[in-house]
């Protein structure tokens, strides 16, 4: 965690006013919509308040090779360093706030129009904190935790017997082969599966997949739910494709509850729709 | 070193020249247990290892569940293994439609090969997918879902591949109703407008253009029969379809006009007793989540085939 002076004095005022608890007259910012605020207060959390990291990164250059299949490495390094300062600026915001996580984690990316090298990563969420002072719920190395779960999903993961840790991610950033003309000639008119693309959005995947699992594993997860596959070329040259891996790392809650205990779903139906 | 610098030639520190040599040693190896693995119809020895590990529990296992999915299937007793893929990137130059359905049905067995290397009795919430930038006539065709087991069977050595999401999994098995894999009818067909007549342009009034609806109502129909055909192979009924078709008009020099209409389908395959009972009481209640509530209509992306999830400022 930064120094607290690395935060500017107004944020620091900011925060200083979010805690109604202990600050009299203060107030919280979230963006929980009113059956997100009520299922979060009913999971046995309040909110503190806004919590958002940003960064502003230059991607370095790099060339694919024409007819290779091979990671972008400069690439993927960046994609990741830029989404991961973005989240621990966030993080930090979060711990100076004192909050136990951050849930409703939107990571997005934003290509800025006055160059195509340069992308801005905002990470935004809402800091909770436990409402009894449990602080058994932090995330590693007593961090807040950080989930892109909605408070409805957070609700319901307690539940299932299940806390969050930390949200992971895995990029990887690829340039697929061009195909030869005596390949591409030789497979006119036919139907016929292209290997060398197959191999390369395999491998890119697998490679997105393996580094996700991996920061799960440290963060000494026994899972990952809602897992998603993103795939995105920010504008790069063709061939050049990212394959993004994101998801909620969790841990059951001290010890496992027994599945007998959760209550069983029922059917319904929506009278509001 | 800049990136400068090294394309102008200057030297590389003797580090870091053997830290790129190592990288791209290792980048060459993976490219060739692909190039193998793809060629015998079997996975590369890294992801047999990544799935086995994850099957064990020697590494956390991910998975597409959503937290309600999650808690259905704790209780239910599912336990998700690892998120399974399967690629095959095609080209249909000589048929678009058999071209489509050959490439989901390489797709469809490679995340089968995957599900069973980690020894699932299920995937589910198969989502197919397709990377933005397409080739020429040529698209990549994957399924990507989350591998799961039912605890007390043993390993299957055909795992169900299943479209519907956990949470509907779990229902229907409940009811009875066993999800038991992917159905797929495609059907193309040309017709050749030797009169010029097939497309109205010979009229100003209203006028049902009866000879080019009755060829495209033949191809639908086939594409179904074709979907029925194969359903029939695995269980005795379909849902969820999603289907795709076009109608397109081809003008040739000195040569009559031609239609060419295709059309794919494709559903989950169930295995069910006609009339069985839904053991179920249904309660009729106030949704409390926002507008992704699965209760207020509107189909989920599980079956969206030919979108890219790919959007403007998205992750």
């Amino acid at each position: 965690m930064a120094d607290a002076t690395d935060i500017p004095q107004h944020a620091l005022e900011r925060m200083k006013g979010l805690r109604g608890e202990g600050h009299a007259g203060g107030v919280f910012t979230s963006d929980f919509s009113v059956n997100e605020f009520l299922l979060v207060r009913k999971a046995g959390f309040e909110p503190v308040g806004l919590c958002v990291g940003s960064c502003i990164y230059h991607l370095g250059i790099q060339y694919g090779a024409w007819s290779k299949n091979q990671e972008m490495d400069v690439l993927s390094q960046a994609m990741y360093q830029a989404r991961e300062l973005a989240m621990a600026r966030m993080r930090e915001e979060a711990a100076d706030m004192g909050a136990d996580g951050v849930v409703g984690v939107r990571l997005t990316v934003k290509r800025l129009e006055w160059d195509e090298h340069v992308l801005e990563f905002v990470a935004i969420g809402t800091g909770v904190v436990h409402a009894k002072g449990h602080t058994t719920f932090k995330g590693p190395k007593g961090q807040p935790f950080t989930s892109d779960l909605s408070g409805q999903d957070f609700w319901t993961l307690l539940h299932a017997g299940y806390r969050p840790l930390e949200m992971v991610m895995g990029s990887c950033v690829y340039h697929v082969a061009h195909r030869g003309m005596m390949k591409s000639m030789g497979s006119v008119g036919q139907n016929v599966e292209l290997t060398n693309f197959s191999q390369a959005l395999y491998d890119a995947r697998e490679i997105a997949m393996e580094r996700m699992q991996q920061e799960a594993a440290d963060a000494g997860a026994e899972g990952v739910v809602g897992v998603d596959l993103h795939e995105g070329s920010h504008n790069w040259q063709p061939h050049i494709i990212e394959f993004f891996a994101v998801g909620t790392a969790v841990l059951p809650i001290s010890t496992e509850l027994d599945a007998s205990t959760i209550p069983d779903p029922q059917l319904v139906l929506s009278v509001n729709s | 070193m800049s990136w400068l610098s090294r394309l102008l030639g200057g030297s590389t520190p003797p580090a870091d020249r053997e830290t790129a040599q190592a990288a791209k040693a290792a980048s060459q190896a993976r490219m060739t247990a692909w190039e193998q693995a793809l060629a015998a119809g079997r996975l590369p020895d890294f992801v047999e290892k990544r799935l086995e590990d994850a099957s064990a529990g020697r590494t956390p296992w991910i998975s597409t569940m959503t937290p309600a999915e999650l808690l259905l299937a704790r209780t239910h007793g599912l336990r998700p293994l690892a998120t399974v893929t399967g690629t095959c990137w095609y080209q249909y130059q000589r048929s678009w439609t058999e071209g489509h359905a050959a490439g989901w049905g390489s797709a469809l067995a490679r995340i089968r090969a995957e599900a069973v290397a980690c020894g699932a009795n299920a995937v589910v919430d198969v989502k197919m997918r397709t990377s933005p930038g397409g080739l020429g006539a040529s698209m990549d065709f994957t399924l990507i879902g989350t591998a799961v087991r039912i605890l007390g069977l043993p390993p299957s050595p055909e795992p169900v591949i299943a479209t519907v999401p956990a949470l509907e999994f779990v229902r229907l098995l409940e009811m009875g109703i066993v999800p038991v894999g992917l159905a797929v009818g495609a059907r193309y067909e040309w017709i050749s407008d030797a009169s010029k007549t097939m497309g109205g342009s010979w009229t100003m009034n209203n006028q049902a253009l009866g000879q080019l609806g009755r060829f495209w109502e033949r191809v639908r129909r086939q594409a179904h029969a074709d979907l029925k055909r194969d359903a029939a192979r695995q269980g005795n009924g379909v849902l969820a379809h999603t289907q795709f078709g076009q109608i397109i008009k081809q003008e040739v020099d000195k040569a009559p006009d031609r239609y060419l209409g295709r059309h794919i389908v494709i559903g989950t395959v169930v295995d069910t007793r006609a009339g069985s009972s839904i053991p179920h009481s249904i309660t009729t209640v106030v949704d409390m989540r926002d507008e992704l509530s699965p209760l207020d209509g509107g189909a989920t992306k599980s079956h969206n085939a030919y979108d890219s999830n790919e959007t403007e400022g998205a992750i």
